[in-house]
């Protein structure tokens, strides 16, 4: 485990992937660490990093951390048209790394595609940790556009405008192979959120899922809206809701795991080993 | 020099808005507060009535396009436009370029639009499949632009196959399934009217025209880009097994004429500034949503292709230099689009009179002295293409009469006499009131 400092050291993010055939998709993931499984399923803005957060977890857990199909160094199949896709990928991964029982995290797009693993397979997974996910339905709360951010302007927003600290594991890369590569990932998740832009189906799902659930919420969050932390927190049978708190004039962010990594890493570390 | 189309392009702007240059753009979510009901009235009356105007004014073709939310066009469904000129005008071609396919839940609904608005205009009709701004993809709610291109090339495939292939028959793709594409009614054009295909140089559209013979409509390409997109044009018609008709390649030019090259600045410069800075302006993540083109088009714009300058920042001589605006007098105007279309090798040019915030009565002097002063230098009959040209159809009942068709299936019903299927144009004459074949009391069941 990397040593922790005030200003979290980023070690360990050129970590190269391995890769394992899903039903015919070359699958990259990054698997680290002893102890209870957990499956991380990363965000829009960070597939393919080896965070300190998750070395953090791999201290004391089995974390495999896949890229999503379109993502990193995984290809886009061109079968992906849903969220039903990524289930059935899930759930093929899980076999054939021969996983049975797992905890399931997920930040943001990944904790939309958590929350529909659990829904669509209620027993398979030991516990859940949504931190600020996305997908469900707000119809009384302003939308954020992602889709009308550029690169820097997302990155910004994500981190409150303090984005220069973490300029290490953000600097982007304006490379023609870099521009596709974010121009991809885009589109890939246009191809399953542009519209709509949650899985209003959840408001009724969300019941079946059996797994205690925790649901993380930054004090701010300018990519996700808070109000949908509350509405999972709501729509979860067994669900915890936990702010994970900045100090005083810094207000935590989307990307609170990559600011606290060590609190956000101890709260999912706690709620895991609760029901292991 | 090369025979020439000129056509004439008003989009139909509504120029009462703030300066796009204080927001990234006034495109997708300008308040439409904005938007006052009369003012609007107007701009669609100055775009109609000046487009009316086009025909006797001795222009070939008048092109309207499709826009949504924002100031830059007031067509939702420019196929609207197109039958309203049917009904005023008699002989002028209509370029409706044009409706966006992807903005249609089917390419079936789309076909029947065209079909009828063919008819209205008795064959008049060009039509343009645009994949539509990147802007456009956010307002609808059944556009995805990461499906844009597979899903208008799936819609493309269709459209032309509902209009040119007997029905009924079965689609199965992607995009669409459909158990019974079977159109009614057809255009009335052979096997359908013109296609105009907009495109801004990518590859894939180049190769799509080429391959259909259609007409590609080159825009906002900077002339250096031009020339390399009209000559890669015609090497892959070459590649096709033919060589492109000059009439395929539509080059747009807004325009402006004066009386001298320094009144027709002046009468112009801000008007095409405006459109330039308000109109284009956009920020490249809204002109190229996710998914919205290949990444290898993406890395070739990011290197210097289209729109890869921001529209703000165009002046004057950037327009006059990259031939996007020829302004002057008459014979300024005509020897600067005489050279222009020399050198590109065009053979139609498609004019945006109406910068978007220019005065009706500035737009019809600039039309007029274009029609009466320029046209003839560069078409010294000065008659349009369209009189040498016959209408598709009839024109007269008496040609209705002679060229309808010998003997199409009577119109018949059952249960009228005996029993049997009458022909019921001359059942209403006693002596005609004859069964033309026995028919089931049972219906036939």
């Amino acid at each position: 485990m990397s040593p922790q400092t005030t200003s979290p050291a980023l070690a360990g993010l050129d970590h190269p992937p391995a890769f394992v055939d899903v039903d015919g998709l070359r699958t990259a993931y990054r698997r680290r660490g002893n102890g209870p499984p957990i499956l991380f399923l990363h965000g829009e803005q960070l597939a393919g990093r080896w965070l300190p957060f998750l070395e953090k977890l791999a201290g004391g857990h089995d974390v495999i951390a896949p890229d999503h199909p379109g993502f990193g160094d995984t290809p886009m199949p061109p079968f992906l048209a849903g969220f039903d896709d990524l289930v059935l990928h899930y759930d093929g991964l899980l076999a054939r790394l021969g996983i049975d029982s797992v905890h399931l995290v997920g930040h943001a797009l990944g904790g939309w595609i958590a929350a529909e693993l659990a829904v669509h397979y209620p027993r398979r997974f030991a516990s859940l940790a949504l931190l600020a996910p996305s997908g469900v339905r707000l119809p009384h709360v302003s939308s954020i556009d992602t889709f009308r951010m550029d690169g820097d302007e997302a990155v910004t927003s994500a981190l409150n405008g303090r984005d220069e600290r973490y300029a290490e594991l953000f600097a982007p890369d304006r490379s023609p192979e870099g521009l596709i590569r974010r121009f991809s990932e885009r589109a890939t998740s246009a191809r399953l959120a542009w519209n709509p832009r949650y899985d209003r189906k959840l408001d009724w799902r969300l019941r079946r899922v059996a797994a205690p659930a925790l649901v993380l919420r930054p004090q701010e969050d300018r990519i996700v809206p808070v109000a949908a932390s509350v509405r999972y927190a709501e729509l979860l049978p067994d669900a915890r809701m936990v702010t994970v708190e900045g100090d005083a004039r810094e207000p935590t962010s989307h990307l609170m795991h990559v600011e606290r990594p060590d609190a956000v890493a101890e709260l999912v570390a706690a709620h895991v080993a609760a029901h292991a | 020099m090369h025979d020439l189309d000129f056509y004439v392009l008003l989009d139909g702007a509504y120029p009462w808005v703030p300066y796009a240059g204080k927001r990234k753009s006034n495109y997708i979510d300008l308040p439409n507060a904005h938007y006052d009901r009369v003012l609007g009235q107007r701009v669609l009356e100055d775009q109609l009535e000046t487009l009316a105007l086009l025909e006797s004014l001795g222009y070939d073709g008048a092109m309207v396009s499709e826009q949504h939310n924002g100031p830059i066009g007031v067509l939702g469904n420019p196929l609207i436009a197109g039958a309203w000129l049917a009904a005023r005008t008699t002989r002028i071609r209509i370029a409706v370029v044009g409706a966006i396919i992807n903005d249609y839940l089917t390419p079936i609904r789309m076909a029947e639009e065209i079909a009828t608005v063919d008819t209205m205009t008795r064959g008049r009709l060009d039509v343009g499949l645009p994949v539509g701004h990147g802007m456009q993809y956010h307002s609808t709610g059944v556009m995805n632009p990461a499906h844009a291109r597979a899903r208008y090339r799936e819609a493309h495939e269709l459209l032309i196959k509902a209009m040119t292939e007997p029905g009924p028959f079965e689609w199965h793709g992607e995009y669409f399934q459909i158990p019974y594409v079977n159109l009614w009614p057809k255009p009335l054009q052979e096997p359908h009217p013109p296609i105009f295909i907009p495109g801004g140089g990518s590859a894939e559209t180049l190769e799509l025209v080429a391959k259909h013979r259609y007409v590609y409509q080159s825009v906002l390409s900077p002339r250096p880009a031009l020339l390399k997109t009209y000559q890669r044009f015609r090497d892959l018609c070459e590649q096709e097994g033919y060589s492109a008709d000059p009439k395929q390649l539509a080059q747009v030019i807004e325009i402006h004429v004066a009386e001298t090259d320094e009144q027709a600045r002046l009468e112009s410069e801000g008007h095409s500034l405006w459109q330039y800075q308000n109109f284009f302006r956009s920020p490249m993540h809204d002109n190229f949503p996710p998914g919205y083109t290949s990444p290898q088009s993406l890395a070739a714009m990011a290197s210097g292709g289209y729109r890869s300058r921001p529209m703000n920042e165009l002046r004057w001589e950037d327009l006059v230099e990259n031939h996007w605006l020829i302004a002057g007098s008459p014979e300024t105007v005509a020897a600067r689009l005489r050279e222009s279309v020399e050198e590109s090798g065009a053979g139609r040019v498609v004019l945006g009179f109406n910068a978007g915030s220019k005065s009706r009565w500035l737009t019809q002097k600039s039309l007029t002295m274009f029609a009466e002063e320029v046209i003839p230098r560069l078409r010294p009959s000065g008659v349009p293409a369209w009189r040498h040209q016959r209408l598709v159809g009839y024109e007269t009942n008496a040609e209705y009469g002679a060229g309808r068709p010998a003997a199409p299936p009577r119109p018949t019903a059952a249960g009228m006499v005996d029993g049997g299927l009458v022909d019921v144009s001359s059942a209403h004459i006693e002596d005609l009131r004859s069964p033309l074949e026995p028919w089931p009391a049972n219906g036939g069941r």
